[in-house]
């Protein structure tokens, strides 16, 4: 069984790898897709078949540790129980589902291997988060399917809508990491080696009180439904999924119709002991759930365009499954589960078909298709109907046109702030940057000296400045140098913060400073020869298309990237990890802004990867004129 | 029309116009000229994509376009100069295109050795007023990316406006304004609309749209001088939806569901909600665009128009390329001097009447050489008959004709037998992913029958082509019914129309179908009437694949009526006084060809009872044989498709795709269109010309006035040119001039497609409809002497003169006794000179020619063995 896991788990990452390798080639593509998905299927059937004679047990696997101190460790854990059998076999059907339809569906597209290479990584972190057996990783998966949901988002990088989508989909996943990330993090304070999925129940039950105060219980809950509403597309983070419809109809089907819309609700399923322990949380995510099927069934009556329908009627299902989980209903949410999944993703590839099947088949019947304007409002009954005034009619209308505001409100509490704090720091003039810098210094030093304090409180200005770097690096448009410089910065400031607050940490700082330099080096170099020959302010706004001109420079920004945000690939996953467990040992609230410039940094990131290596190639050219002119020749 | 005539004078570059003073309805007259004329995607007319510029000639004319739109107007160089490598471009393609170039022998030499040259990026778009116009200062100099702001506003609200079907609560009250409805959700709701909250947008409501956009203009624009182009490439930024929004204006009964729109309505909406987002953002400190400075390359339109750059090096590989591949089928026409005139005169044992299509191309050359005996006659699809038609299960009527052509009649399709009323009720659980339902009708359905979705999916997936329930397959015609085609009464409908037809009305089109075709003796006992549809499932574009002489419907009522028509003893007697003479042993039937299924479907099979035809049942099974290799044929195209296989296994393939709901390529449609040929069918008979060429039938010895030229040719370039242009440029840029790829395609409101859910309506066809598209202009073969195609040409309409002209479409006549060719122009009859050495390919069978090639073919020459 343990075989089989890893299996279940080496079988997208294999095929991933291989489809890395081969050419360019659809036919060597499809070849190897297909049997990495059929492998895949029957190892996931034989691991489920094995469990099912095992009789159903709550299976853990301690892999290997991959990083261990005194009071730290990593082990690679995994579990299987009944969530994780129902999401593997859900994914297995639909995974193979798809791969066999964009066989055809994908024949001749531009981006082929890109398509089947995404596709094979989000599997691969699927599973991850499936089988995880803790939260850390859990979280490494959780990264990998958010990044596998920008890059498919931006699968027509061609075009200026589906990048600024996937930025969109993207600073909001990014947004709800910072719940996890605290959460996990909060789980190794509480629970110290009892992180594990298969223990937080025992922990739970066995002891009269709980293991840890109701308000650090209430703010891990807390985190972790924010990390599940933001993935899950629940309130108040509704409008980024009809908006995630970008990619070609299939990829859509099996995120957001099907299988990334339901992570939130994996999550909650797997933290179930931590936050039902509590009536507040539970109340709240009942509440989130409510909250969401009111507003996304309001929003849902005046959408347009079928996929933007379709997205709604999911997230109102996925905001019943909070309902239901809040109330304790566990096996009625995986049922509730597979039929969601399997619906949306049928829908979604059958969706091109809803003109035919208005104007032909509804029509022809007399069924319920109308053509005047008799449903409006409809659900309202008839009598209601005739004496609600126009005035109210009108507003609730604008409200499911503008779905709920929510974008309005997001936009203008998380963003527009963040936005407004970097560029006022990025106007300020470097000498009085420099004077800020060692006047607080100074003064902290002062205070240290007159007090004899330790120099751990030089950490405080210190993770000032990673957070003020962030932001600079967050509002930066006008060069990529400062931006992924700021990045650097602050990711060093992180580092030096911690070891201000324990210089005993100063081998995990390595660590995570393995992570981060050599990503950052290998980005100066790579910005360095991508923009030799262009001046970038400019035209600082074109995409310039350099994952066409360019390919291998931008993959080289790309791995650097996805370092500077680490991912779990790089050291730096595992060292954000152990900064943020040290930070929080000395304090808890140290971990936020450490936490809150990971995250800014990351989307700054992907921001200047969006400008550079996204777009349509011919923008560059716009300014050439053929010489040889019909006017020249007359 | 002063834009246009400000291009035409362009030499003078007049400030003519920047001396008038901006006047707001003949601004948006000017604008609406250069917007998309596509409608609603279910009935998809193909036209040509650049209408706004046919007044010019063709190479000048895509150069203007490109400025505005943005596009690219040729393939990349490489692509010619590969061509020319495999031999598809011939040396002597290029001395005729350079001869033709209009430039002096010096510079044709200095032309002549540049054209070899790598260079990758020459095809490029140029600067344009679309992409870079004066608005791009948003971006470029306030840094504020304004339509990122206002497009998803704006496109919800048109599209929740214009919606026909999809949402569930529709936004305008019946008869309501599009300016009304803003004003009613900004003004009468709680919640006001975003941005239009706050004082200002409240007091500039209540004005009229003319003096909103005024108002806004004067705070954005500031220079009178620059209102036009201002609003122009604010409706360029999102093509899509101004043109569907003019296309609504101008025939608001393209919709189903009437919805009261302007174009002036969408600019002040628009405009105003660019200003409240300036407002927002800048408030009183707002700068505006005239005060900023623009770059030395911006287009403006005040200083007239620059003279249209075209690339002269990519124009003469292209038009060598079009020459190359127009001289394989002259070269092939001139070859047969000594043509067996014998063979014409014997009586065929069948007639088959097809569409004027070139998808209809190869089936009939299968057709006559599975039994020689069977002759075929092409004409346009509608065969004559224009008429609203109303089928049993149709909710509406919809006009079978092409749309030039307004029908007067309505024909209502009747059951013969009672139809037993077993019509599913209102939530059919086997429809209910399509189905709108209550909130918590839905989560019960989710729980329960979601998981069942599993099944199905992998059925349709794994199993695509059995059968599915409730699919309605286009050749499962009720064959219990008839068409109420006779008028009873002179009283018109509700809606303006005739029910039916006298039989005057009748003969004189079918008289007149007949004469174009020169089917006026000679009948064969069985007559069989094919018209054409394509039947595919999860396709928005479905309407683009059917007939487009029946504005993208199948042309089964069409040729039903025709036969019933030509049937019926009165209509008979009228055109025996007419001196058309259909013999009484003589039966037409009426059928349907499934253009991706490649199956053929006989209507009205009771008729049969009374009338048996010995002859049919010959002609089913010469039919099928024929449907088969055709169905190998098309195979060829289909790189995932079994190859090297026999006619059976490619057959059921094809049937296979057309019901496959993941294969995005039903079938290729129009992809290989090049040639029309108008004449008789001995001219083309033992051609084989690769499914490219739209055939119609015309006996030349009948037309001594050019008077049935000009009516075919009134049909044949606006429908064969239209749709050859529609794909031309939807290959050249098919993000600009097409739809792009179908794969991320959204059905909005029942109207068109848009990429993900805040896009832009998409125009054009879509990539995989175009792919394998060879993009050259239609050669039109006329099978007549210069003197008639004069007459003829001096009888046409201006509008189609000018495709001519202006040369978006070519024509040749070829003389009828001798096959002398000329090439048309506007100066005069130019006679087409061939290399002597080039001669036609030959070969004595189809599936010698077409088997193992992936390419398109040349015109190939049949050798018939006269046994």
């Amino acid at each position: 069984m343990n075989e089989l896991i890893l299996t279940c788990l080496g079988l997208p990452l294999l095929g991933f790898l291989l489809i890395f390798l081969s050419a360019a080639d659809e036919k060597k593509i499809a070849f190897i897709s297909y049997w990495c998905s059929h492998a895949l299927g029957l190892s996931i059937i034989a691991l489920l078949t094995l469990w099912t004679i095992a009789g159903f047990p709550n299976h853990e696997y301690q892999w290997l540790t991959v990083y261990e101190t005194h009071d730290y460790s990593f082990p690679l854990l995994f579990y299987l129980d009944r969530i994780s059998a129902v999401y593997l076999f859900c994914t297995w059907a639909i995974f193979s589902i798809i791969v066999k339809y964009c066989r055809y569906y994908l024949h001749r597209e531009a981006g082929y291997k890109r398509f089947f290479l995404t596709i094979f990584s989000f599997v691969f972190g699927l599973n991850l988060v499936i089988l995880s057996g803790s939260i850390d990783v859990l979280f490494a998966g959780w990264e990998i399917v958010g990044i596998a949901s920008f890059l498919l988002i931006a699968f027509y990088r061609h075009r200026m809508q589906p990048i600024r989508n996937s930025l969109r989909a993207y600073t909001i996943y990014r947004f709800c990491d910072i719940g996890l990330l605290l959460g996990s993090l909060m789980s190794h304070v509480l629970f110290h080696e009892s992180q594990h999925f298969s223990q937080l129940a025992n922990l739970f039950n066995s002891t009269a009180t709980p293991p840890a105060s109701y308000g650090s219980l209430w703010l891990i809950s807390t985190l972790i439904l924010i990390a599940a509403s933001g993935k899950s597309a629940q309130f108040p983070f509704c409008f980024w999924l009809p908006r995630a419809m970008e990619g070609p109809t299939p990829s859509s089907a099996i995120f957001y119709g099907a299988l990334s819309v339901h992570l939130g609700v994996f999550l909650l399923l797997r933290t179930i002991p931590i936050w039902s322990y509590n009536y507040v949380t539970r109340w709240s995510v009942f509440n989130i759930g409510l909250l969401t099927v009111i507003f996304a069934s309001i929003s849902e009556k005046t959408q347009s365009n079928i996929k933007g329908k379709i997205a709604y009627g999911s997230i109102t299902q996925v905001g019943f499954m909070f309902m239901e989980v809040a109330l304790g209903l566990e096996t009625l949410v995986l049922i509730h589960f597979l039929g969601n999944a399997f619906l949306r993703c049928y829908q979604l590839l059958v969706s091109p078909s809803i003109v035919v099947h208005l104007l032909r088949v509804e029509g022809a019947t007399d069924s319920d298709f109308y053509i005047e304007n008799n449903t409006k409002f409809q659900f309202l009954s008839p009598s209601l109907r005739a004496v609600l005034p126009d005035i109210l009619k009108n507003t609730l209308y604008v409200f499911s046109l503008q779905e709920g505001c929510l974008e309005l409100l997001v936009r203008s509490v998380l963003w527009t702030p963040l936005k407004r704090a970097g560029s006022t720091i990025n106007a300020m003039k470097l000498s009085r940057k420099f004077l800020y810098i060692s006047g607080s210094f100074g003064f902290v030093g002062l205070i240290i000296l007159v007090f004899g304090l330790t120099t751990q409180y030089f950490a405080y200005p210190v993770s000032i400045f990673m957070v003020t770097a962030s932001l600079s690096a967050f509002s930066q448009k006008h060069s990529p140098y400062s931006v992924w410089n700021a990045i650097g910065l602050s990711s060093t400031l992180a580092g030096l913060s911690v070891w201000f607050l324990n210089p005993g940490a100063l081998n995990d700082v390595v660590i995570f400073a393995s992570g981060i330099v050599p990503a950052w080096a290998l980005g100066i170099f790579t910005l360095y020869h991508l923009l030799k020959n262009s001046n970038f302010s400019d035209s600082p706004f074109a995409y310039r298309a350099m994952s066409e001109t360019q390919p291998k420079l931008s993959l080289l920004l790309f791995s650097s990237f996805l370092g500077l945000v680490g991912f779990p690939i790089s050291p730096a996953f595992l060292g954000e990890d152990l900064l943020l467990s040290h930070a929080s040992n000395e304090g808890a609230w140290f971990a936020l802004p450490i936490t809150i410039a990971f995250v800014i940094n990351g989307i700054a990131a992907a921001k200047v990867f969006q400008r550079l290596c996204l777009g349509s190639p011919n923008e560059l050219n716009v300014n050439k004129i053929e010489e040889k002119t019909i006017s020249d020749v007359q | 029309m002063i834009t246009l005539l400000r291009f035409k004078n362009n030499n003078m570059a007049k400030p003519e116009i920047a001396d008038t003073t901006f006047n707001l309805d003949t601004a948006i007259a000017h604008i609406a000229h250069w917007l998309p004329a596509q409608g609603p995607i279910k009935d998809f007319i193909h036209h040509n994509t650049l209408h706004a510029v046919q007044d010019h000639p063709f190479h000048e004319g895509i150069a203007i376009a490109a400025k505005v739109f943005g596009a690219r107007s040729y393939l990349p160089l490489s692509d010619y100069q590969a061509l020319y490598q495999e031999g598809r471009i011939k040396a002597n393609a290029i001395n005729w295109a350079i001869e033709h170039s209009g430039c002096t022998v010096l510079e044709q030499e200095k032309l002549r050795n540049s054209l070899f040259e790598k260079d990758h990026t020459s095809h490029y778009p140029p600067v344009s007023l679309a992409n870079h116009g004066i608005r791009y200062a948003w971006l470029t100099h306030l840094e504020f990316n304004l339509n990122a702001l206002v497009h998803p506003i704006m496109f919800r609200l048109l599209g929740n406006f214009l919606d026909q079907g999809i949402s569930t609560w529709s936004l305008p009250k019946s008869g309501e304004h599009f300016w009304d409805c803003i004003v009613r959700l900004t003004q009468h709701s709680l919640l006001p609309l975003y941005p239009l909250n706050g004082p200002i947008a409240f007091e500039l409501l209540s004005k009229s749209p003319d003096e909103v956009i005024l108002i806004c203009l004067e705070k954005i624009v500031g220079d009178e001088q620059l209102y036009e182009q201002y609003l122009l490439e604010m409706l360029l930024a999102h093509p899509g939806w101004s043109g569907m929004v003019s296309v609504i204006e101008q025939s608001p009964n393209m919709l189903l569901a009437r919805r009261e729109i302007s174009l002036k309505e969408l600019i002040a909406v628009e405009l105003l909600i660019e200003h409240m987002f300036l407002e927002k953002k800048y408030g009183s400190q707002l700068v505006n665009i005239s005060s900023i400075p623009y770059n030395i390359d911006t287009p403006l339109l005040k200083q007239g128009w620059v003279k249209p750059t075209i690339p002269l090096r990519l124009k003469v590989w292209h038009e060598a390329m079009e020459w190359s591949l127009h001289s394989e089928l002259l070269i092939a026409l001139k070859a047969k001097h000594s043509k067996p005139n014998g063979a014409t005169n014997l009586k065929p044992v069948a007639q088959a009447l097809f569409c004027i299509d070139d998808r209809e191309c190869s089936l009939r050359r299968h057709l006559e050489e599975v039994n020689p005996a069977i002759e075929t006659l092409g004409a346009a699809g509608f065969f004559g008959i224009d008429f609203f038609y109303q089928g049993l299960d149709d909710a509406y009527p919809v006009a079978q004709c092409p749309n030039i052509i307004v029908p007067k009649h309505l024909i209502k399709e009747l059951s013969s037998t009672p139809k037993p009323s077993n019509k599913p009720k209102r939530g059919n659980l086997t429809n209910m992913h399509f189905t709108a339902h209550t909130m918590f009708r839905g989560w019960l359905y989710t729980q329960t029958v979601g998981i069942g979705y599993a099944v199905k999916m992998a059925w349709d997936v794994f199993r695509p082509g059995s059968k599915l329930p409730n699919i309605r397959s286009l050749s499962e015609i009720e064959s219990h019914s008839q068409l109420h085609l006779l008028r009873e009464t002179d009283e018109l409908t509700p809606d303006g129309h005739l029910l039916g037809f006298s039989y005057t009305e009748m003969a004189d089109r079918l008289g007149g179908l007949l004469r174009n075709i020169g089917l006026t003796e000679r009948f064969a006992p069985l007559v069989v009437v094919v018209a054409h549809g394509s039947s595919s499932v999860n396709n928005p574009h479905f309407a683009a694949y059917d007939c487009g002489a029946c504005s993208g419907k199948p042309g089964a009522p069409n040729a039903r009526a025709f036969a019933w028509m030509a049937n019926n003893e009165s209509v008979r007697a009228i055109l025996r006084e007419r001196g058309i003479n259909i013999p009484d042993e003589t039966r037409f039937v009426a059928a349907l060809h499934n253009t991706s299924r490649d199956e053929v479907t006989y209507f009205d099979p009771h008729l049969l009872i009374e009338h048996p035809i010995p002859a049919l049942a010959t002609f089913q099974e010469t039919m099928s044989l024929a449907l088969q290799r055709n169905a190998r044929e098309r195979s060829r195209w289909f790189e995932l498709a079994p190859q090297d296989q026999t006619n059976e296994i490619a057959h059921a393939h094809v049937k296979n795709r057309a019901t496959s709901i993941f294969e995005p390529r039903p079938e290729y449609n129009h992809s290989n269109n090049l040639y029309a040929i108008v004449g008789r069918r001995q001219l083309t008979r033992d051609l084989f010309m690769d499914r490219r060429a739209f055939l119609h039938s015309y006996d030349p010895q009948t037309d001594a006035q050019g008077d049935i030229m000009a009516r075919i040719l009134s049909a044949v370039i606006p429908v064969c040119g239209g749709i050859n242009l529609e794909y031309f440029f939807s290959r050249i840029d098919n993000s600009v001039y097409g739809a792009g790829t179908k794969l991320p395609h959204n059905v909005i409101g029942l109207l068109g497609v848009a990429n993900g859910v805040e896009g832009d309506l998409r125009t054009g066809l879509p990539h995989q409809m175009i792919e394998v598209h060879q993009p050259a202009r239609l050669l039109i073969v006329v099978e007549q002497t210069t003197d008639i195609i004069d007459k003829t040409v001096a009888k046409l309409a201006d509008h189609l003169k000018e495709w001519l002209d202006n040369e978006w479409v070519r024509v040749v006549s070829c003389h009828p006794d001798n096959q002398q060719l000329f090439l048309y122009s506007a100066n005069g009859w130019e006679p087409v000179i061939l290399p002597e050495n080039e001669e036609a390919p030959v070969s004595s069978k189809s599936q010698d020619i077409f088997i193992g090639k992936t390419q398109t073919i040349p015109v190939h020459q049949f050798i018939r063995n006269q046994a």
